[in-house]
């Protein structure tokens, strides 16, 4: 049994007034969410915070429960945690879609997700948007997620080239968002742990700004204290500028991580009032 | 842990395990039904029984001949008679361990007693010698003892039975057994150092025949039986131990004798089996032999069986006899005692002996070699994982047929290792296993379901107040409410209100608290002091509404329950009309000129940030003036720009019209000539203002007005997706989808007018055939085809368009914009020579 050590930190960085990231860190649940919204007038910060919150609570009621979710028979193989983690998004989605509709305020906002549920000798991630998912493994800082962006579609089709897409106008528009359908296709996977992998979830603000050879080098040199290289990685981002919001969570793992029941029964007494 | 499947696979298992190993009776039973079925079916060797022959002490016999027992004079007529028939040997199935004694013998000894003694006068001399011999012949008749005694030595091969006491021998024998049971020791014990293994101790022999007859016998064997758990007789413990010698059975010694073998010939290893000349007799570690069965054919007995009488009659043909085993036993009722058997259940011992003797002259047993054990526990073990790991991930279907198919294999496996191979591997318990467990599964898996209904709706339940809380979590108190109000009222979720209503107070929203109380009370009058917070809040409430109301941050007009229309710049808002591109759009109408306006509004504060406010509102205002500007027919108007609020808006000619969208979703393809005749008149207004270098970047039908009633055609919303586009600088989705969009525009390259007449070839193409040209089931697929693939031949699709409709198509869509039109006015020719050419043809 290896505790899992996470440490995050998001800041609005040097040219936004308010900040429409949220992250959220549940080391009892091995759970760590990032989202980054979008929509005018606080309507952002809503729904990042609707996101992050919706998928903490649920996660949290699914592992409370006696019954950990039910084999009941599916098509695809996939696990009943990683399901979970589905299950959890979807229902973000679809609280933020009702409240963007019912509300004036909230209408057209949107967020971003990035989830990372740790199980067992596995993790679990699930993503909409482009916040990333990064794993740092043997010296190696290697991209997990894939964006759902117009560039990176755009790039993967080959209509243009990684260089055009830096320069595109429309860099930041994403194709996917939690709350702007009643439904969302989000990104399952499932990958294993290795000891001592750090997973590095994070807002566009990072890696827009930091080259990701520069974040490398960080967590090579500062890999040992979480907090500092996530508030390091931080004050990179805003001594270049720092023209959006940016947000990181870091996960160190052994090779496995378990829960504690009596914990998890703590955090949902908590979480239901 | 139960709600795991493995677990429940695991717990039915050892406890199956646990059963098997104490021995449970069902589970026994149904092993040795299945071994019962596999003895039966076993095809019989008629050769085998053809050597014995059993003379039966029936019912008819008894009629006959008298009341039993017999005089054993009868019994010793019958074996003179029978050796004189040439059998080969003769066993008796009947313990002659007690005289018989005739009453009158008595007398007769009393009477030549008194004949001996008595002095007769010489004269009744022959008188006296005739009554002697008289005397001396009814002694002999009576004394059929005697009579027996000589038969037996007189033909030789008689062998008869004992019985022991089975018991383990606590101490040294009373006495040693006399000289002619001792006859029959089995001298030849083989104990092999690897093998363990005894057979059965007795302590005593209950009936042993009389010295008289025993004396005589061509062998003694036992005839000790040893039901199974159920009774009924499987095995022949071929060798019991008294004390430190092993006597064989009678069966053993009657095959050996067949075989013309006596008892020192027969080799014993012990554990393991019983050598009788060259056959080898497998046994178990008792010495027991697993007995095969010979199962009556039709109506013919697997024995010929003859009635005593019968024989005795001289009625059969002598052969039946000649070098046959023939045993003499009673079969009938009340005499002889019947047997459960695999093949029977009421064998006679006689016709038990009979099927012993043939399964050992022709080594028809069974054998439990010890790899069974083993073998058995693999199943089980095999069975077990299958159960925990594989049943639970298969579908209900595939389960049923898997489980069924390994049930009858493992049921068929026991039946071909015993009929084929003669060897008892037990299956039954692992196969009622596999049932029992596939039942407790498939019935746990029913229950599930079941459980999972009923907590998927406590889950709903459960995701209500997750959101609730989430809702609130996040200042969304209404939607916190609408979703508490969901749950199954009880003292937590009245917590649950009661805090959202205290959360109400702190934001002032009186009236919501109320409400919120309100609900509370509903369910319970005294809940805390609900009742005293909820006529504070009516109070409260009042003294807000007389506050502003109009405007509210948000920059959302409210416009209801107020006396005074509220305004924007100098007009007067008269009502909502629509969400557009920025904001919300108003129908508002100027006081002074008395003129109906569209005013489209967009929170600008919204959408930008403060350093980047002022910029913005400077481009705005660029925008709408260079839009302004435009002065067409087919363009809508706009009168007037203005910011109030923190609300900027744009104040335009309203339209009585509806845009395209309505007459293609009723009306779906349009005739050529109206299409056209539209193509024409935007060509021209896109003409007009590509030559003021506005760009509309936004052409959809959603943006062309159309007027039935006067018939008029304006595009609307020049610029205006310009100034939305550039305030989503920062992260923001693609709102609906770009099917008009041009290649260049979606690669985020600098659009000029010729992109407006790509987005315009699209919106033709679709008023034409009602179809548009790219599609695509995700929104990259619908990119990849703008940018990539060419349209769909209009041609083909609706062949009945004019010949010059197709070439313009082709042309506006035209992915390299050097290839397009390059002008409004260039298309607007192509157009008018398409309907000139149409209708000079026509």
């Amino acid at each position: 049994m290896a505790d899992l050590a996470i440490a995050g930190s998001t800041d609005p960085g040097m040219i936004r007034p308010n900040n429409e990231d949220r992250i959220s860190t549940t080391p009892e649940l091995g759970l760590a969410v990032v989202a980054d919204g979008m929509g005018g007038h606080q309507a952002g910060e809503v729904a990042s915070g609707m996101a992050v919150d919706v998928v903490t609570r649920h996660l949290i009621n699914v592992f409370s429960r006696d019954t950990p979710p039910a084999d009941e028979e599916v098509a695809d193989q996939s696990s009943a945690e990683l399901r979970a983690v589905g299950e959890a998004i979807a229902l973000a989605n679809t609280a933020i879609f009702e409240l963007a509709k019912s509300s004036p305020n909230c209408s057209g906002m949107g967020t971003t997700v990035v989830v990372t549920l740790f199980h067992e000798d596995k993790v679990c991630i699930g993503h909409v948007g482009d916040s990333r998912l990064y794993r740092y493994r043997s010296d190696t800082l290697e991209l997990i997620t894939e964006d759902h962006s117009l560039v990176q579609e755009l790039v993967a089709r080959g209509l243009i080239t990684a260089e055009e897409a830096r320069n595109s106008v429309n860099k930041n528009l994403v194709t996917r968002a939690l709350g702007i359908e009643p439904t969302v296709e989000s990104q399952l996977t499932e990958q294993t742990l290795q000891d001592q992998d750090i997973y590095l979830l994070c807002s566009d603000g990072l890696n827009d700004v930091l080259p990701d050879d520069v974040t490398a080098q960080l967590l090579k040199d500062h890999g040992s204290d979480l907090q500092a290289a996530a508030d390091r990685l931080v004050a990179q981002v805003n001594a270049r500028g720092g023209p959006d919001n940016v947000s990181i969570v870091l996960v160190r793992t052994g090779d496995q991580f378990l829960r504690d029941k009596k914990e998890i029964a703590k955090l949902s007494k908590e979480s239901n009032g | 842990m139960l709600k795991r499947d493995w677990f429940l696979g695991l717990i039915v298992s050892l406890a199956f395990a646990a059963a098997t190993l104490y021995g449970v009776p069902f589970l026994q039973n149904m092993e040795r039904l299945a071994y019962d079925t596999g003895v039966k079916l076993t095809p019989s060797d008629a050769a085998a029984t053809k050597e014995i022959a059993i003379v039966a002490i029936d019912d008819d016999s008894i009629e006959e001949i008298g009341r039993w027992p017999w005089p054993r004079k009868i019994l010793a007529d019958m074996i003179t008679q029978l050796s004189e028939a040439g059998a080969k040997v003769i066993g008796l199935q009947i313990f002659l361990s007690e005289p018989q004694t005739d009453p009158g013998l008595t007398y007769f000894r009393e009477l030549r007693e008194f004949m001996g003694k008595t002095e007769f006068p010489p004269e009744a001399a022959p008188q006296v010698f005739k009554i002697k011999e008289f005397i001396n012949r009814v002694e002999q008749d009576l004394d059929a003892d005697n009579r027996l005694a000589e038969a037996i030595p007189n033909a030789g091969n008689v062998l008869m039975p004992m019985f022991f006491n089975v018991q383990v021998p606590l101490g040294n024998p009373d006495a040693d057994p006399p000289e002619f049971i001792q006859r029959n020791r089995l001298s030849k014990i083989v104990i092999r150092p690897d093998v363990n293994g005894t057979p059965r101790e007795t302590d005593k022999i209950e009936l042993a025949p009389l010295a008289v007859f025993g004396n005589q016998t061509a062998g003694i064997g036992h005839l000790n039986l040893f039901p199974d758990v159920d009774g009924a007789i499987r095995r022949e413990s071929l060798v019991l131990k008294h004390y430190e010698d092993y006597y064989p059975s009678l069966t053993l010694l009657l095959a050996a004798r067949s075989l013309n073998l006596e008892a020192k010939d027969i080799t014993v290893y012990l554990g393991e089996s019983v050598k009788l000349g060259r056959l080898l007799i497998n046994t178990d570690a008792d010495m027991g032999m697993l007995t095969g069965f010979y199962s009556a054919e039709g109506d013919e007995e697997a024995f010929s069986i003859y009635s005593f009488h019968h024989v005795r009659a001289g009625t059969l043909d002598a052969s039946a006899f000649k070098d046959k085993i023939v045993l003499i036993g009673p079969t009938a009722k009340g005499v002889g005692s019947t047997r459960v058997t695999p093949v029977s259940s009421n064998m006679s011992d006689a016709e038990l002996t009979a099927n012993v003797i043939a399964s050992i002259r022709n080594q028809h047993f069974y054998i439990e070699p010890a790899w069974t054990k083993s073998a058995a526990v693999g199943i089980f073990v095999a069975v077990a994982l299958y159960l925990m790991f594989v049943l639970p991930n298969l579908g209900a279907a595939l389960a049923a047929i898997v489980s069924l198919s390994l049930f009858l294999g493992l049921l068929g496996a026991e039946q071909y290792m015993l009929i084929d191979k003669k060897v008892w591997l037990q299956t039954v318990p692992p196969a009622l296993l596999l049932l029992v467990g596939h039942i407790a599964l498939t019935t746990k898996r029913f229950f599930a379901t079941e459980r999972q209904k009923k907590s998927v709706e406590t889950d709903s339940a459960q995701t209500n107040r997750m959101l609730g809380l989430s809702f609130q979590g996040q200042g969304q108190f209404d939607m916190a409410m609408d979703k508490f109000r969901r749950l199954p009222v009880d003292k937590s979720v009245l917590e649950l209100i009661y805090n959202l209503a205290l959360d109400f107070e702190r934001k002032r929203q009186f009236n919501k608290a109320v409400s919120a109380y309100d609900y509370i009370l509903e369910h319970d009058p005294k809940f805390k002091d609900t009742n005293e917070r909820k006529q504070r809040g009516e109070t409260l409430e009042h003294t807000i509404t007389l506050g502003d109301r109009h405007m509210t941050p948000g920059g959302t007009l409210i416009l209801d329950g107020v006396d005074q229309k509220p305004t924007l710049g100098r007009y007067e808002v008269e009502k909502e009309l629509g969400k557009g591109a920025m904001g919300t759009v108003y129908l508002g109408r100027d006081p002074k000129i008395n003129r109906v306006v569209a005013i489209k509004t967009m929170a600008l504060s919204d959408e930008f940030e403060e350093e980047e406010l002022a910029k913005a509102k400077d481009r705005f205002f660029r925008e709408a003036e260079t839009a302004g500007r435009l002065s067409h027919p087919n363009i809508v108007t706009i009168y007037d720009a203005g910011e109030e609020h923190d609300l900027a808006y744009i104040a335009m000619e309203f339209l009585h019209g509806k845009d395209l969208t309505h007459l293609i979703k009723s009306q779906g393809r349009l005739s050529e000539a109206w299409v056209l005749d539209l193509i024409v008149k935007v060509a021209d207004a896109l003409d007009y203002a590509h030559k003021q270098d506005v760009v509309h970047r936004d052409i959809k039908p959603a943006n062309i007005m159309y007027d039935e009633k006067s018939k008029s055609i304006k595009v609307t919303d020049f610029g205006i997706a310009r100034i939305t586009a550039s305030s989503r600088t920062r992260t923001g989705v693609i709102l609906g989808t770009p099917s008009y969009m041009s290649p260049e525009q979606l690669a985020g390259k600098k659009v000029d007018g010729r992109s407006d007449l790509f987005s315009l070839g699209v919106m033709m193409y679709e008023l034409l055939c009602g179809e548009q040209p790219f599609g695509g089931e995700s929104m990259a697929a619908l990119m990849f085809q703008i940018a990539n693939n060419k349209h769909p031949d209009i041609t083909r699709l609706c062949p009945d368009l004019s010949p010059g409709v197709g070439p313009i198509i082709d042309r506006l869509l035209e992915k390299d914009v050097e290839k397009r039109f390059q002008t409004g006015g260039e298309l607007k020719g192509a157009i008018i020579n398409c309907m000139n050419s149409t209708v000079q043809s026509g």
